[in-house]
């Protein structure tokens, strides 16, 4: 029973070990770990922006490091990334607004943009 | 009411709120136009000089800018809310959020510094 618990025994918001896992549930934690992945890319691409804009060398350098190893990782990583967080984010907004409000409509929405976002990450790899 | 650490509703909550709504929106529309570049330039469709005649451009200093600061304030509403969620005590949590802020605020007048400075 949740009120026998002890004070510091009680579960915090949000109740990764309690709940049974969801579309949704899948889909929220998933906008959460991209966001974070996002902000941490931020540094990186403003490396690539200052060795884009920089001189000749610094260009050619960028560009031959974006085509390395590393760099394609770090292009998938953020494009799955990116697209993940835009198509749900597009989702969230639509909920906000009164959209796929329903139970179903909120299952069905997310397992759409897992599966779109799966589909992109496998292109990204062909394509890159 | 007594294990309620901050209040939520009708305090400050809808401002966060709304701010990561109204910021997400300016993404939607502006997050797309760096993307596109960084792929062309990747594919090689994009050569430097095109690229800066792009970037160079009055409209996209204004438009980077504007980029800029949605992307802040999303990532700052979006890393508090992860913060407040996961760290409970307020000695941890103020203190990071806060360090977080300055950092933020660091990398964007690094990031507007860059984009003004071209010449």
């Amino acid at each position: 029973m949740q009120h026998q618990l002890k004070r510091e025994e009680r579960p915090l918001s949000p109740r990764l070990g309690i709940y049974r896992w969801h579309a949704t549930m899948i889909a929220s934690l998933a906008h959460r770990a991209s966001g974070l992945a996002l902000v941490l890319f931020v540094p990186i691409y403003l490396w690539l922006l200052r060795g884009m804009t920089g001189s000749t060398e610094q260009f050619d350098a960028t560009l031959l490091w974006l085509h390395s190893g590393w760099g394609k990782i770090f292009l998938w990583l953020m494009g799955v990334a990116l697209v993940y967080h835009f198509i749900n984010g597009i989702r969230f907004l639509c909920i906000d607004s009164g959209w796929f409000e329903s139970r179903a409509g909120l299952r069905n929405t997310a397992m759409a943009v897992i599966a779109t976002a799966a589909v992109a990450a496998l292109l990204l790899l062909v394509l890159l | 009411m007594r294990t309620v650490k901050e209040p939520g509703s009708a305090h400050s909550g809808l401002s966060d709120w709304y701010w990561q709504r109204l910021s997400a929106v300016v993404l939607l529309l502006l997050l797309p136009l760096p993307f596109f570049l960084l792929v062309s330039v990747y594919g090689g469709s994009l050569n430097q000089q095109a690229l800066l005649d792009i970037i160079d451009h009055i409209y996209s200093r204004v438009l980077h800018t504007i980029l800029i600061l949605a992307l802040i304030i999303h990532a700052y509403a979006g890393l508090k809310v992860i913060l407040e969620d996961y760290i409970h005590r307020i000695f941890w949590r103020v203190p990071l959020i806060g360090a977080m802020l300055v950092m933020m605020t660091g990398f964007g007048i690094w990031w507007l510094s860059i984009i003004w400075a071209w010449a």
